[in-house]
């Protein structure tokens, strides 16, 4: 792609299309999450997620598989097994989740630097390339949209009691340990998901930020919600629009409008909510 | 014979392999209130906990309105809608952008799927009674993460109340409040038990306010050492078995 492109020209192109209908989907999926991640102290989790999927991409490379195909099941697995481990580990959760990320970052760059085809892709794995994201990404996108939109909806209540207060939620009656099992796996399929546009290094932001910032200004949970998730979309085509017009790599480009986002929160937000 | 609301049988519940509550046996007749007091570490929150069925229980049985407990905490629907529980450390994770009648709603949902659109007027009347019973009308749109301690005790039985209910179940609901706030929380908590015909079971370290306002006291140190009215479960000779020797009580200032 040219530098400076017009934006006529660059909404014309069909992989640009593509990248805008994604990135407006995956940007409200991480906002809906995040929201309930956010609260839930899950957003170092999703760090550690997003550093791991690199190792999933390689073992997808390695396979000689797609690597989205690998991508999904690696992430749900690597979910379940780190979840499962900070809830036994007798260590600090962000002194163990920073142990697995940058152990499975460091193992996943090593073993691409040996595949001659990806000697060169690293750097869009890191920080996201809109040219990746395809027909079936698009097409999980919104199964995945339809999913979480409908899970989460139809036990919205459930959901709040158990990011309240977990043993009240138990007292209720609410399937906490179900719940929150159903919780990590969604989590871990949209950053899965989300990893082409945004990379690797960057894909916390894509759930932490617009939950955030719609925090600060939200005075309803509903709203919270919706907030969350219509800030990470918008965001996401706006950084996208940046990165396709000044070729500049896309994750970066999309933190950086939710950054301004947050930024715009912070100086809306009553002065209480930011004690 | 008054009906049972509660019945603990030789319930032992154990923690990464440790007995930390054993063989611990009473029950609970209807609209009785009773205390459970007892030393740091000595299981009251596990009882209570492993009791409401929020964890598991190894051995001996709970029975809730008659109906037996599960070992992983398995309870009819029927019968879970009458318990409420109180939680100790509730504020610490309450930073939500939920507003206290959306949260006293809560109280009032069963669990399970349901369109996120549906508040029927029945919910809407019931959250708005349960304001007006716990005086907490003129908080109804505060963020619960913006209230006061001693405001967010009255919302959490505002959600007690808004769904009529048979067991109450608090677990040091005093903690974090100041004598004035504990002596307002405990007076709406009194007239709220005889209005609504409530059973409550509660873990307390102020002996002066059980010895005040209980019928009936369960001192436990992993096992129960003693149990009954307050004026004998509560006398320095019942504290020592207790708490141990040389215990001395600390005196709250009431007014």
């Amino acid at each position: 792609m040219n530098d400076g492109v017009a934006l006529g020209e660059l909404l014309a192109l069909p992989f640009m299309q593509r990248a805008l209908i994604g990135g407006l989907l995956t940007g409200a999926l991480g906002g809906l999450l995040g929201s309930f991640a956010v609260l839930r102290q899950l957003s170092f989790f999703s760090d550690a997620l997003g550093h791991s999927a690199l190792l999933g991409i390689t073992l997808g490379i390695l396979l000689g598989l797609n690597p989205t195909l690998v991508l999904i099941p690696f992430a749900v697995l690597f979910a379940l097994v780190v979840s499962r481990l900070v809830e036994r580990s007798a260590l600090p959760t962000d002194a163990l989740l920073n142990i697995v990320y940058s152990s499975s970052l460091a193992i996943a760059v090593v073993a691409l630097s040996f595949v001659r085809s990806y000697k060169g892709g690293i750097h869009q794995l890191l920080f996201g390339d809109i040219l990746g994201i395809s027909w079936l990404d698009l097409g999980l996108i919104v199964v995945l949209l339809i999913t979480a939109v409908g899970y989460l909806g139809l036990t919205r209540r459930d959901q709040i009691l158990l990011t309240l207060d977990e043993p009240l939620a138990l007292s209720r009656g609410v399937a906490v340990p179900l719940h929150r099992l159903l919780f990590i796996v969604l989590l871990a399929v949209v950053v899965a998901i989300s990893i082409k546009a945004v990379g690797v290094l960057l894909i916390s932001a894509f759930v932490v930020i617009p939950a955030c910032a719609s925090r600060l200004v939200s005075v309803r949970f509903n709203g919270y919600v919706a907030l969350a998730a219509g800030l990470g979309a918008i965001c996401a085509v706006l950084g996208l629009l940046l990165s396709g017009s000044l070729n500049l790599p896309s994750g970066p480009c999309v933190v950086l409008m939710q950054l301004l986002g947050f930024l715009l929160a912070l100086a809306l937000a009553p002065r209480q909510r930011l004690a | 014979m008054a009906e049972m609301v509660l019945e603990v049988s030789d319930l032992t519940v154990r923690r990464e392999g440790v007995s930390v509550v054993e063989s611990v046996s009473f029950a609970l007749a209807a609209e009785s209130d009773t205390a459970l007091v007892g030393p740091n570490g000595a299981g009251k929150s596990t009882l209570v906990q492993a009791i409401l069925g929020i964890l598991p229980h190894q051995s001996g049985q709970v029975r809730v309105l008659g109906r037996p407990l599960g070992p992983k905490g398995q309870l009819p629907a029927s019968v879970r809608a009458q318990l409420a529980y109180l939680p100790q450390s509730f504020s610490v994770r309450n930073r939500c952008p939920l507003s206290v009648a959306d949260f006293v709603g809560l109280g009032w949902d069963p669990p399970g799927l349901q369109l996120p659109w549906r508040g029927s007027e029945r919910r809407r009347q019931a959250v708005r009674q349960a304001l007006v019973k716990t005086g907490c009308s003129d908080l109804a749109d505060r963020l619960i993460s913006e209230l006061s301690g001693g405001q967010t005790k009255r919302v959490l039985l505002a959600f007690c109340v808004v769904r009529p209910r048979r067991l109450l179940v608090l677990d040091e609901a005093q903690a974090g409040l100041d004598s004035q706030a504990a002596e307002q929380f405990y007076g709406l908590l009194f007239d709220l038990r005889r209005s609504e015909g409530w059973t409550i079971l509660q873990v307390s370290h102020d002996l002066e306010m059980v010895r005040r306002t209980c019928d009936g006291v369960l001192c436990l140190n992993r096992s129960l050492r003693c149990s009954g009215p307050p004026d004998h479960a509560l006398s320095p000779a019942q504290l020592e078995r207790v708490y141990g020797r040389g215990y001395v009580p600390y005196h709250h200032h009431h007014r």
